[in-house]
């Protein structure tokens, strides 16, 4: 099954959302911050990261230029920005910052997986 | 205008908001697919609803393309929030009460637990700090909302312990007592918060009731048990019915919180909290500082106070810093008066010294009855003689039953020469043995052997003043004063006990080589020739010169004759003679009854004018003039000292 590294700095969030995802099938790898969830994607072994924009020191905007600078060369893993911020603009924002998609909080789980099997399906 | 966020406050908001939505309806989807027991997924679609109709009252009232937002338009929100956050309260009061000790389930327990917390997180949003900031100084536009939080706390910075089993519920009070200007400190269990508490000083715990190791109601058991019990803890809990609060309160909270918190009366009970904590331990220290004054008295009394010892509660501005003023100063008074006194026996001691050190003159008037090695009364063996007086001769002698040395007196027999007159003396001297003073010869017993009266006594080795006067002539201003003093300690003891002595005279007050001055012969003295001190030639002379005006008409007098008595003796002691001075008895008593006494610096300059004055004042005819007790006495000499 593909593993999900989840990027989440709320302990409850990462419990609730780790289940969810568990139950659907996924592996799920956690970090508790930016600079983990940046060390971990580069360790590699993670199809696709979920990561929280809102986290403490490193931000996930930050952390996510991070992993796109570091795998310029190498292999692309999809990531879905996630935020409770929910300002207009935050969509483009996250692309811009190198996520493939974007996605609020409350999480809706079905439209979530949604977006999440679209970018497994693509093509590396 | 005032009052209004800027766009990242209003995104700030919402993600506050809409945070703990992500976790009630995530948790709430999760157990809903699992339940099986139709009433607990009934609980369950409710709480989901009511998140759902949350969020869309967020979602309408602060959509993603809104900027700013009033302060009123907050309140507002929050008060819709209320409504569905409440069903979900319930809701999920209701799912833990089904759960059973029975039939365990910590994960669906946790899981409900967390969804509560993050709708009771929901109404403690607050606007962002700098949103804040602008409505507190709002001038106009949009006045303060009804529930605005006073603009600042009534009290300075508290430290205060929250206690909650769930993060986000720590968190939040964490922040929002931070803004009030708190400093905070969290324990994520009931262990936990009894080991901080055992190690901090804090001054107000705020306990949640339901936690899984260690519940708030044992914590606070065990906190009102313990070295803890002086901290108010104000309970927090989502269950807010009658009994519940009464249990809280019953055993020892201060107050009750029910959760969710409305932030105004959480301010205004954690203000009210630590106000009552602030009376309480001003009058805690109160009462510990009154209880430092009482151990200084207990120090003074035993002789150990320190000088300064009550000076923080000096400090105090009210009564009791006075009184502890007030005693302090006392206290450091009776220290320099004890110095002075010490000094005054220490000079006294010299005299002693010298006058033990010259050759006495034993003038022997008449031969001893009883000879060295005699056995008298078949228990007393005598040693020497060491004085003949008015009363009879006086020897050194062993008590054999006893195995102390005694002085025996033998009483003339015309004092003891009818059972009337024995049976006065038995009874005086009853009465003079109830006198507690360590300045008074303590009189032990009367007896007789074939008619011969005697009495015995508490032998003390020293000499008598008289001794010290015949050989030093008279003494300086500080061993007057060491006599004086004693003499006064030890006529207050006898004169409280209603026993005057009647015969004060050098012959009759002892000083040990300490300069420890013991006064003779209490209850038993009688003056040479009887009231009128003329009948009995021989025995008269020296004697009347000690006698009061009274004493000497023959009135009724009192123990005032005793001060006038010690008024001669220490005029005495100052100028190396009497005050009256005369050839004959009756020269004498004449001029006891008419001439004025001389004032003892008019003879020598060098003698203080308040201790003349003291003398004089002893000296006056009328005893109503004397000092009005031998009390009064010796606080005056204390004060001249």
């Amino acid at each position: 099954m593909p593993t999900i590294l989840l990027v989440e700095d709320n302990e409850m969030n990462r419990d609730m959302l780790s289940r969810r995802l568990k139950r659907k099938g996924y592996d799920v790898a956690l970090a508790v911050d930016g600079l983990e969830g940046v060390s971990m994607a580069l360790a590699g072994g993670h199809d696709l990261i979920l990561m929280d924009m809102s986290l403490p020191e490193l931000d996930g905007w930050e952390a996510t230029r991070r992993v796109r600078d570091a795998e310029a060369t190498g292999r692309h893993v999809p990531i879905i920005g996630l935020t409770a911020h929910a300002m207009s603009g935050d969509r483009e924002k996250a692309l811009a910052a190198g996520c493939d998609d974007y996605d609020t909080k409350p999480v809706e789980l079905d439209r979530l997986l949604g977006k999440i099997e679209a970018l497994l399906a693509r093509p590396v | 205008m005032s009052g209004l966020t800027t766009q990242e406050s209003v995104a700030e908001l919402r993600h506050e908001l809409r945070t703990p939505l992500n976790l009630i309806i995530g948790y709430c989807e999760m157990l809903v697919e699992d339940a099986t027991d139709a009433a607990r997924r009934g609980a369950l679609e409710r709480t989901l609803a009511a998140g759902r109709d949350l969020l869309d009252r967020i979602n309408s009232a602060v959509p993603p393309s809104r900027g700013e937002i009033t302060e009123s338009e907050f309140a507002t929100l929050r008060e819709a929030l209320r409504e569905p956050q409440e069903r979900i309260v319930v809701a999920t009061g209701e799912l833990l009460s089904s759960l059973t000790s029975a039939d365990p389930d910590p994960q669906f327990e946790r899981d409900v637990r967390r969804i509560r917390s993050s709708a009771e997180r929901l109404l403690m949003v607050e606007l962002p700090h700098h949103v804040e900031r602008a409505r507190l100084t709002n001038t106009g536009d949009h006045p303060a909302v009804e529930t605005t939080p006073p603009a600042s706390p009534v009290l300075g910075a508290a430290r205060i312990l929250v206690v909650d089993d769930l993060e986000d519920n720590r968190a939040v009070l964490e922040r929002r007592l931070r803004r009030q200007g708190h400093d905070v400190v969290c324990a994520a269990g009931g262990h936990a918060a009894l080991d901080m508490l055992a190690r901090d000083k804090f001054d107000l715990v705020l306990l949640d009731v339901m936690m899984p190791d260690l519940d708030g109601l044992a914590v606070l058991e065990r906190m009102k048990a313990g070295a803890s019990r002086d901290i108010p803890v104000i309970m927090i809990s989502a269950l807010d019915d009658v009994a519940s609060v009464v249990k809280c309160i019953d055993r020892g909270a201060e107050d009750h919180l029910s959760k969710p918190f409305d932030p105004v009366l959480l301010r205004a009970r954690i203000g009210a909290c630590l106000e009552k904590k602030r009376l309480r331990d001003t009058e805690l220290e109160y009462l510990r500082q009154v209880a430092q004054v009482i151990d200084a008295a207990t120090a003074v009394e035993a002789g150990r106070y320190e000088s300064g010892t009550l000076a923080h509660v000096a400090r105090r501005s009210d009564e009791l810093g006075r009184l502890a003023r007030v005693f302090d100063g006392m206290a450091n008074q009776v220290r320099a008066r004890e110095a002075r006194l010490r000094e005054q026996v220490e000079a006294l001691k010299r005299e002693i010294g010298v006058a033990r050190d010259t050759p006495r003159e034993t003038a022997r008037r008449e031969p001893p009855v009883l000879a060295a090695g005699e056995l008298f009364a078949n228990r007393f063996e005598i040693v020497e003689e060491i004085g003949a007086g008015g009363m009879g001769m006086v020897y050194r002698a062993l008590d054999r039953e006893l195995g102390e040395q005694v002085a025996l007196k033998i009483l003339r027999s015309e004092l003891v020469s009818d059972a009337a007159s024995v049976e006065r003396f038995k009874r005086e001297i009853r009465l003079a043995r109830h006198i507690s003073s360590k300045h008074v010869v303590r009189t032990y017993d009367i007896g007789d052997r074939d008619g011969v009266y005697f009495l015995t006594m508490e032998y003390v080795h020293g000499i008598t003043v008289r001794e010290l006067l015949h050989t030093r002539g008279r003494l300086g201003v500080e061993p007057t004063l060491a006599i004086a003093c004693q003499l006064a300690y030890s006529l207050a003891a006898a004169h409280e006990q209603g026993v005057v002595h009647r015969d004060i005279k050098p012959e009759n007050l002892l000083l040990d080589a300490a300069g420890v001055l013991k006064v003779m012969d209490f209850g038993v003295a009688r003056p040479s020739g009887g009231a009128s001190g003329l009948t009995e030639v021989g025995l008269l002379v020296g004697t009347p010169a000690y006698m009061a005006p009274e004493q000497l008409f023959g009135e009724d007098f009192d123990q005032r004759a005793d001060l006038y008595a010690a008024g001669v003796v220490l005029f005495e002691c100052l100028t190396g003679r009497l005050p009256f001075e005369a050839n004959s008895p009756v020269a004498l008593i004449a001029k006891v009854l008419r001439d004025p006494a001389p004032s003892p610096s008019s003879l020598d300059a060098a003698i203080p004018a308040g201790v003349s004055d003291v003398v004089l004042r002893l000296l006056a005819k009328d005893p109503a003039h004397r000092t009005a007790s031998a009390a009064d006495l010796a606080r005056l000499l204390t004060q001249l000292g």
